[in-house]
């Protein structure tokens, strides 16, 4: 989090306390987009994220006064948003469409790397690839179980660290870094599979 | 370390939080293991490449979305300072009157013992309060009265001084 940015959740914090007249403009220009953003890649829909997006605001401006500002109001908006989703799909039948386990790296008994090796991190370099590996990113991010994609969405994708992250989620540093450390390694197996069978193909 | 262990050591490795020790074991497990250097490489690459590609990986808000919510969201923030001005207004009015029955009962003696005490000691120490409620006990009582705002501001500091749940009037 930048210092410029500290300072403009500070100064939007105390108009929308006092209900300054173009508070409202700017909490939405803030946090509009990022607010849907996260609510898309927790709910995958565009709909449950609009009324999600709706609920949060409407939580935001009612408890801005109750505030307690020990947290960062950032983090604070992000814990609205991440709840207002999960209570979304709850009692939602959830299809998971992959288990992660299936894309763990394998090991022999002797704890080696069962299998080749392909190095495509020098190939991902060239900007030509950056349109179509975004799009490959999110399509492997959304087949997460919302477990590991809202953590992968708030550290790697939102850059929060590790602690901003465990705090919005109520959950345990080490916590964090292990559903993390697993959606790598997910991600990272499917775009080897990607890439090698472009390579094939 | 064997590559197992390495591959499971990768989050502490990229975010600093690593033993030097174990470091330095990592380090040279990759300076002579091909797979694990390969593994640990195009690991880091999702992260950086995500970060870096974070303009094609998050979703854009379609325009008719964001006029609906700006809509929604302007309307909301009107409605909720209404609200929120009712309800203190409602808190104010209660104050007031819960006041002004504690004034009354004070000039005409019906005050329970623990805020009685306070009361006497405090019109001792504070001349205002002192003649006010003389001149209220001198006048008669009317059964409530609206004390002006220095007054007030007192009896607040008082009612706030007895313990919770500590009854206020004589039963």
């Amino acid at each position: 989090m930048s210092a410029e940015r500290w300072k403009e959740d500070e100064a939007l914090l105390e108009s929308l306390r006092k209900g300054a007249p173009g508070a409202v403009d700017e909490l939405l220009r803030l946090y509009q987009g990022k607010i849907f953003n996260l609510a898309m890649s927790i709910l995958k829909n565009e709909s449950d994220a609009e009324e999600a997006a709706q609920d949060v605001f409407m939580t935001v401006i009612r408890k801005v006064e109750t505030f307690q500002g020990n947290s960062a109001f950032y983090s604070w908006i992000y814990r609205i948003c991440v709840n207002t989703c999960l209570m979304r799909l709850r009692g939602k039948r959830r299809n998971e469409t992959v288990s992660i386990e299936e894309f763990m790296p394998v090991f022999t008994d002797e704890g080696m790397h069962a299998s080749p090796m392909d190095d495509w991190s020098k190939e991902v370099e060239r900007d030509a690839l950056n349109e179509e590996l975004g799009r490959m990113i999110r399509k492997y991010t959304e087949e997460l179980s919302e477990k590991y994609r809202v953590v992968f969405v708030l550290s790697d994708v939102e850059g929060l660290s590790n602690e901003e992250t465990a705090k919005i989620l109520g959950l345990s540093v080490p916590a964090i870094k292990s559903r993390l450390h697993r959606a790598r390694l997910y991600l990272r197996e499917q775009l080897s599979r990607y890439l090698l069978e472009g390579k094939a193909g | 370390m064997n590559c197992k262990e390495l591959a499971y050591m990768l989050a502490d490795y990229f975010d600093g939080s690593m033993d030097p020790r174990l470091r330095e074991e990592l380090d040279a497990h990759l300076a002579m293991c091909e797979p694990c250097m390969v593994f640990t490489k195009t690991y880091q690459a999702v992260s950086d490449k995500t970060r870096l590609l974070r303009r094609h990986i998050e979703y854009e808000i379609p325009p008719e979305v964001r006029k609906r919510l700006e809509k929604f969201v302007h309307a909301a923030a009107l409605k909720y300072p209404e609200k929120i001005r009712e309800y203190r207004d409602q808190v104010e009015r209660d104050r007031r009157g819960k006041i002004a029955d504690l004034v009354s009962a004070a000039a005409a003696g019906r005050l329970s013992s623990a805020i009685a005490l306070l009361m006497e000691s405090h019109c001792a120490a504070c001349p205002e309060c002192g003649e006010y409620f003389d001149s209220l006990r001198k006048t008669g009582t009317p059964p409530s009265v609206d004390p002006p705002d220095g007054i007030r501001a007192h009896v607040i500091t008082l009612m706030q001084t007895l313990p919770p749940g500590e009854e206020f009037f004589l039963a």
